[in-house]
């Protein structure tokens, strides 16, 4: 019965060969290839709960009288965008713990990028043959924190409507067009007519969205077409992947990750408040809050702007500001651009352009490890300055030495960590039998209360013999009991 | 094979459980939150307006901590004196003239020193005349007079003197000056509108001490304090006289029906706030919640892949 009407669609849409193929992908079995599938599925929450909130989220900032349930609110003059917030929060069933799983699932699936990001970085995976998929990679990164800045204001509260306005003046800093921008992006002067929350609802909901989903496909139809990188090991070459073919092991795997994942958000979702929009207040463009920082993935940014001196000079005559510009643009620009032009970097750099399956180990390339390092510094350090505020009140330092012990240690600490890491791989590649499995040692207490060590022998797997790749066969015989797939079965692709 | 399922599920079977354990511990207390709307109470008169009996400064206003409230004494005594103005719920009270010998005795032991036997002031601190009893009421019921040390600014802790003899150093320095300065609140809530208080608190005063009311530091080692002790008669009493690196504001600029609907809006929705969804996280917003996104959200999945996956 199944059998016939697979072949009814194989008849007519002739998907069998592709999908043979496509079930016997060879998926590699370490675990650090599975972060990848935590932005993957935390996007797949994303959408879910999206939808949702879309569903009972206004995009307008046309001003009604609040008659919800929230007390304090009742009677005031509120953005319909805002009370619709605040109405999904407390009028509409399971509308909170929706609104939080999206944004806990928002910070999730930046901050599982970047652990994915850094895996990709520090083994190597980004060189020759994958170098496009690593750019695609690094713009869904970037469209994903302009996603989370957008849907971050939609609820038009006094704290994300502050941040529009920083975004506004950042892109106002631009030279020559940058008031043209602004203007053209909120439809006149700041804060523009009421056109922005409407215009950031459908770049949220559908423009940005559908482009990650289009690069999404792109990333993961490389992955197949270019197959698997894998870390050096027995019977690994350049030429096969070892791992789990994707049916059943690697899809029972990550269907049961998918669950997990959605399992944590939805945890943090009902137990931890995020954003509770409704102690903030409606956004009104004359009132501000104190202690405001954005989300985490732009910390790093609001930090920079913190830190930055006030340096403007006047000439040609304008007075040039450039505590904007330099920190708000420039270098999350020059930050960017290293993350695209890396893989092109570095291959001028080592002069290596041969094909590159096999994964290095951080260790055995002390310069990029010690330069991913250096990277990760900055960016915690001036992630951590976006807090200045915090952590001057939490330990009652005066928030002026906070602010200037943050412009040094930004220098200093990821030079530091440059030379440290670089040491430290250095160290790591010449100790003797780090990275390969110990022998045991057998003591042994002779007749006479002596005590004699000797090392045991040698086991299988301690020397590093190259076993031949056995092909995949084109035309698998389900009965021959040696192609089972068990726990110990592995087939060899390419 | 049996042996390796097993073994697979010791770890997330251990994690749920103990992140179970955790939420359970941490959380029981919002739970009891989750309860129907309207999700806020009310104004009600959490400050009773003073009786002929009850004299007003002291048993009606009992500051947040133990040491102030007011002693028995205090209650049969008639502390209250004559009300210089009242409007909208707010009455501001010279504290009674038989308060001023025994405030003598106090302020001569314990302010003399640096404020001037006839509180005129030194070359180490300010002239207290003409400030009236509202401005020194602040200053002692909130514990930072007498000050600690000569800091930036003087912190808030809790306070020397109890209610009664707060009320007595108020009116001995009021005597000074009779007529001049600010009187000692008292709020009647019971007409406020906490609304109106949102949009006033969120234009005059989230600016340094936040939205959340939480506080937070300035520039040069200033900071805007907490508004989670505060009460009622507190907040007026800063609104009016503007202590330390505060704006004073006079019924010109906030009228008295405005500074009672802000007081309100401290006492009742500042201090309790509705707080659905969870663990608060400290209420310091996205620092806090980017580090549990990352530390426990990817952290917890990372440890899941390396669980799913192999080690080696």
């Amino acid at each position: 019965m199944i059998d016939s009407s697979l072949r009814w669609v194989d008849d007519r849409l002739g998907v069998a060969k592709g999908g043979r193929t496509f079930l016997d992908k060879v998926f590699p079995d370490h675990w650090s290839f599975m972060l990848g599938e935590i932005a993957l599925y935390s996007f797949v929450v994303l959408l879910g709960t999206g939808v949702f909130l879309s569903l009972y989220y206004i995009p307008s900032a046309h001003e009604i009288i609040y008659h919800g349930s929230y007390l304090p609110l009742r009677g005031q003059k509120v953005s319909e965008a805002y009370a619709s917030t605040v109405g999904l929060s407390f009028d509409v069933k399971s509308g909170l713990l929706m609104r939080q799983a999206h944004h806990w699932a928002a910070d999730i699936f930046l901050g599982s990028i970047a652990v994915h990001m850094a895996r990709v970085f520090f083994t190597g995976a980004f060189r020759k043959p994958r170098e496009l998929n690593w750019i695609v990679g690094v713009t869904m990164l970037i469209l994903g924190i302009v996603n989370g800045f957008l849907g971050y204001s939609l609820p038009d509260d006094l704290v994300s409507g502050t941040g529009i306005r920083i975004a506004y003046s950042i892109i106002e800093s631009i030279p020559l067009v940058g008031s043209y921008i602004a203007f053209f992006l909120f439809g006149g002067n700041y804060p523009g007519n009421g056109v922005i929350i409407p215009r950031f609802f459908i770049l949220h909901v559908l423009i940005v969205p559908a482009i990650i989903v289009g690069l999404l496909a792109a990333h993961l139809g490389l992955l197949v077409k270019q197959k698997h990188t894998q870390f050096r090991g027995r019977g690994r070459t350049e030429h096969n992947v070892v791992g789990s073919p994707m049916f059943p092991t690697f899809m029972a795997k990550t269907t049961g990750f998918l669950f997990m994942t959605t399992a944590v958000i939805f945890l943090l979702a009902g137990f931890a408040q995020i954003n509770p929009i409704w102690q903030f207040g409606q956004y009104q463009p004359y009132q501000i809050s104190y202690a405001v920082q954005p989300d985490w993935y732009m910390g790093w940014l609001d930090g920079a702007l913190r830190i930055m001196p006030s340096w403007e000079f006047v000439g040609f005559g304008h007075t040039w500001p450039l505590e904007v510009f330099l920190p708000a643009v420039l270098f999350p620009g020059i930050i960017f651009n290293i993350f695209i032009a890396w893989p092109f970097i570095e291959a001028r750099h080592t002069k290596d352009l041969a094909y590159h399956n096999l994964l290095d180990r951080p260790r055995d390339r002390p310069k990029r490890t010690a330069a991913g390092a250096m990277m990760l510094a900055l960016l915690f350090m001036v992630f951590c300055a976006s807090s200045t505020d915090v952590l001057a009140n939490f330990f009652q330092i005066e928030l002026n030495y906070v602010l200037w012990f943050f412009r040094i240690v930004v220098v200093v600490v990821p030079i530091l960590t440059y030379f440290v890491t670089y040491k430290i791989c250095q160290e790591m590649r010449h100790a003797e039998g780090v990275g390969k499995r110990k022998r045991a040692n057998v003591v042994v207490r002779t007749e006479t209360g002596e005590y004699e060590t000797y090392e045991s022998e040698a086991r299988p797997g301690d020397g590093h013999e190259e076993i031949e790749a056995v092909p995949v066969p084109t035309f698998i015989d389900m009965v021959p009991a040696e192609l089972a797939t068990g726990a110990g079965v592995r087939r060899v692709m390419r | 094979m049996r042996t390796l399922i097993r073994g697979r599920f010791a770890l997330p079977v251990a994690l749920v459980g103990v992140v179970g354990l955790v939420g359970l511990v941490a959380f029981t207390p919002s739970a009891a939150q989750a309860g129907p709307a309207p999700v806020a109470t009310a104004p009600t008169a959490t400050t009773a307006a003073p009786t002929a009996k009850a004299p007003a400064g002291a048993a009606a206003h009992p500051t947040a901590t133990a040491a102030s409230t007011a002693s028995p004494a205090a209650a049969g005594t008639s502390v209250t004196g004559s009300p210089l103005t009242s409007s909208h719920g707010i009455t501001y009270y010279e504290p009674a003239g038989s308060l001023i010998a025994p405030g003598q005795a106090l302020y001569a032991a314990s302010c003399a020193s640096c404020h001037g036997v006839d509180a005129a002031g030194s070359a180490r601190a300010p002239n207290l005349q003409g400030l009236g009893a509202g401005t020194v009421d602040f200053w002692v019921s909130t514990g930072r007079m007498p000050l600690a040390n000569s800091s930036v600014q003087a912190t808030r802790k809790p306070p020397r003197f109890n209610r009664l003899q707060t009320l007595e150093i108020a009116a001995f320095v009021q005597s000074r000056t009779p007529g001049l300065g600010i009187g000692i609140p008292v709020v009647n809530l019971s007409q406020a509108s906490l609304a109106a208080g949102n949009s006033l608190f969120t234009l005059n005063c989230a600016a340094c001490h936040t939205i959340t009311g939480a506080g937070d530091e300035l520039a040069y080692g200033a900071y805007a304090p907490s508004l989670h002790l505060a009460t009622a008669t507190q907040v007026v009493e800063a609104i009016r006289s503007g202590p330390g690196n505060m704006p004073h504001f006079s019924e010109g600029n906030i009228t008295n029906s405005e500074a009672r609907d802000i007081a309100a809006y401290v006492t009742e929705v500042i201090q309790h706030p509705v707080d659905r969804g969870g663990f608060g996280l400290g209420g310091i917003g996205p620092v806090g919640e980017g580090f549990v996104a990352l530390l426990f959200g990817v952290g917890v999945l990372m440890l899941v892949a390396f669980w799913i996956g192999e080690r080696s």
